[in-house]
């Protein structure tokens, strides 16, 4: 493109080599990428932008399109004690965590466990077990979820624990959730990797768990960041079940805590504009910092949600 | 698969007996997991729409009485499920519209999008990631913007913009009139999901044999020309998979309605049905009948999806 617009004679203006540069299908192209980052970046500005506006820049009668100054009043209410309206949601960015981190690395470990032993090992009904898991895709979750909490409404009279407020049912719930996918996005993966590698190894005098401690799993790292990544952003983000498991404003994740707040009877948009800016920052540097594995896994495994 | 043979000797089968333990336990908690937590509840659903559960009885609910169908006629006769006019379609024909128009849009916006990128340009890379922002971020963020974006007073973006071009006179509600809300949820839809599709149909997009195009260029086919008899026929496959998959994820698709709307004005699907039955009502017979009688739509468009439309792909 570029050596074609040199090629050029350098008399014309600027908008001449514009017009020499841009074609019929330039300008098409050109013009569908604007609408689109238009499209796509806009409701993403207006969150971050309005999370430093003012009430009263909230509650005018046309809408701010840039905020008079980076005023963090709406992000002193969720942080700061003294502040009114104290929304405590240091607390509630902790559970997040608490629940995403724990669910993100047990379903890498399961997941890569049975992974390996379905591409690996030799055994009867594995490919039955590997289609039987993808009826899971079929299966919506608000269907699971009225069983879901019958039965541990039952386990936990027994076993005397709490279902509801619950951080590790939420985790086990989730794990439920993506270790179907996990699996088979992994089993891919390790399918790719020859066996003959490991066949030295073995022979090699390396046991079973050696081989795969040395030589699969170094190999399968961007499945395994893959698989991590996806589930720890389907456990940050979750909320149904989360909606359903969880009454005390105390045990709130991030997105029941920002729809009790968009939910208030006095409706402070930039308080929410600021949670949910701050829910997102992370997924989203997350996701540009290990974007080139998470584009293989995508497609390979065709993620749900 | 392993093309090196093995080592036949006397302790052979000792070993395959240990490998197929080792792999069952390898196994072991993700299976536990997935019967526990997955498939018993699924089945255990069934049974619950058979029989009289509420918050009352969620205790003892193995000693749950058994209704027949009652939970089943309860749905249907429900004025929210069942169609009554053109105006008031019900949750079962909502969904099915939702669905669909919404998973076609998702597939068009994406098809467009990954041709846009297919070329490689200066700045590819990074437009590409910008493309991903609205599938990867929480739903509840970008709902909420939405929502505001959409909000009903004059200063509402939407509001704002359509009365400065003189296009309305007075603000409208946009979330909360019939007619508009399921448009704008299948539009949020489109907005949030075409990045999947994206991915699919550029990864295959990019697999495409470049000496398709150059014999259609020795053949004198105009762009247009190329991408009906060259591209399309190539991306069949993918858009038929995406299409699968999105229509039954969106079909199931619970969140974004429900924090748009709230399933109110003309945009109750099935899934939000479910939930205001099961955790609403607390009627979880009633709640565990609706999500049945969604599976059994699904079920059914699944048989004649793969059964003419994905044979055909495969006669041709």
């Amino acid at each position: 493109m570029a050596n074609r617009a040199a090629a050029r004679p350098r008399t014309g203006t600027f908008i001449d080599q514009l017009a020499g540069w841009l074609n019929w299908w330039r300008f098409i192209y050109l013009l569908g990428l604007i609408i689109f980052l238009f499209m796509i970046l806009f409701p993403f500005y207006w969150m971050v932008s309005s999370s430093f506006k003012t009430g009263a820049e909230i509650a005018g009668r046309t809408p701010v399109y840039i905020p008079s100054a980076l005023r963090l009043n709406a992000y002193r209410e969720l942080f700061n004690p003294a502040w009114d309206h104290f929304q405590n949601f240091g607390v509630n960015v902790l559970n997040s965590i608490k629940v995403a981190i724990p669910t993100a690395i047990i379903a890498v470990i399961l997941a890569s466990f049975g992974a390996y032993a379905i591409a690996r090992l030799k055994f009867r009904g594995k490919e039955l077990m590997l289609n039987s898991v993808l009826i899971v895709y079929l299966l919506p979750a608000v269907l699971l979820i009225i069983p879901l909490f019958a039965m541990l409404s039952q386990l936990s009279d027994r076993l005397g624990f709490n279902v509801q407020d619950n951080l590790s049912v939420l985790v086990l719930t989730y794990l439920a959730q993506t270790l179907p996918v996990a699996l088979y996005m992994l089993t891919s993966y390790f399918r790719t990797i020859p066996d003959e590698i490991e066949q030295a190894g073995l022979i090699d005098g390396c046991s079973r768990i050696g081989v795969i401690w040395r030589i699969t799993l170094p190999l399968a790292i961007p499945a395994l960041v893959t698989v991590g990544m996806y589930t720890f952003m389907i456990a940050w983000n979750e909320f149904l079940y989360a909606l359903v498991f969880l009454n005390d404003r105390a045990m709130f994740t991030m997105p029941i805590k920002i729809n009790a707040i968009f939910n208030d009877p006095s409706p402070r948009p930039n308080v929410v504009m600021a949670a949910s800016t701050i829910m997102t920052i992370p997924v989203i540097v997350l996701f540009l910092a290990f974007e080139r594995f998470l584009e293989e896994g995508l497609t390979a495994g065709g993620v749900k949600g | 698969m392993a093309t090196v043979p093995k080592p036949r000797s006397l302790w052979r089968s000792s070993l395959q007996a240990r490998e197929v333990r080792l792999a069952w336990f390898l196994l072991l908690p993700t299976a536990l997991i997935v019967l526990g937590l997955v498939l018993f509840p699924a089945i255990f659903s069934i049974w619950i729409s058979f029989h009289k559960v509420g918050l009352d009885n969620l205790g003892s609910v193995f000693t749950a009485p058994f209704v027949g169908l009652d939970n089943f006629k309860a749905v249907f006769n429900d004025f929210a499920f069942k169609f009554q006019n053109i105006r008031q379609v019900g949750a079962a024909v909502t969904t099915i519209i939702y669905a669909l128009v919404a998973t076609v849009l998702t597939l068009v916006l994406g098809l467009i999008a990954a041709l846009l990128l297919n070329r490689p340009f200066t700045g590819r890379g990074i437009i590409r990631g910008i493309f991903l922002f609205p599938y990867v971020a929480p739903v509840v963020s970008v709902a909420f913007v939405w929502k505001w974006l959409l909000d009903p007073r004059p200063s509402g973006v939407l509001n704002n913009v359509l009365m400065t071009l003189g296009l309305i006179d007075i603000p409208k509600a946009y979330l909360a009139t019939r007619g508009l809300a399921l448009p704008l949820v299948i539009l949020f839809q489109g907005w949030r999901y075409f990045p999947f599709a994206m991915l699919m149909i550029l990864a295959r997009l990019q697999a495409i044999d470049s000496t398709l195009y150059e014999a259609a260029d020795v053949d004198g086919a105009s762009v247009w020309q190329k991408f009906l008899y060259v591209t399309l026929p190539e991306l069949r496959y993918v858009l038929g998979a995406i299409f699968l998959l999105r229509l039954m994820w969106t079909f199931n698709k619970f969140d974004d309605i429900w924090l748009l709307t709230g399933g109110g004005f003309g945009t109750s699907v099935l899934p939000v049905l479910t939930y205001q039955f099961s955790f609403q009502t607390r009627d979880f017979g009633k709640g565990a009948a609706t999500a049945m009688i969604q599976l059994a739509i699904l079920v059914v468009f699944l048989v004649i999806y793969v059964g003419i439309v994905m044979r055909n792909v495969d006669e041709e």
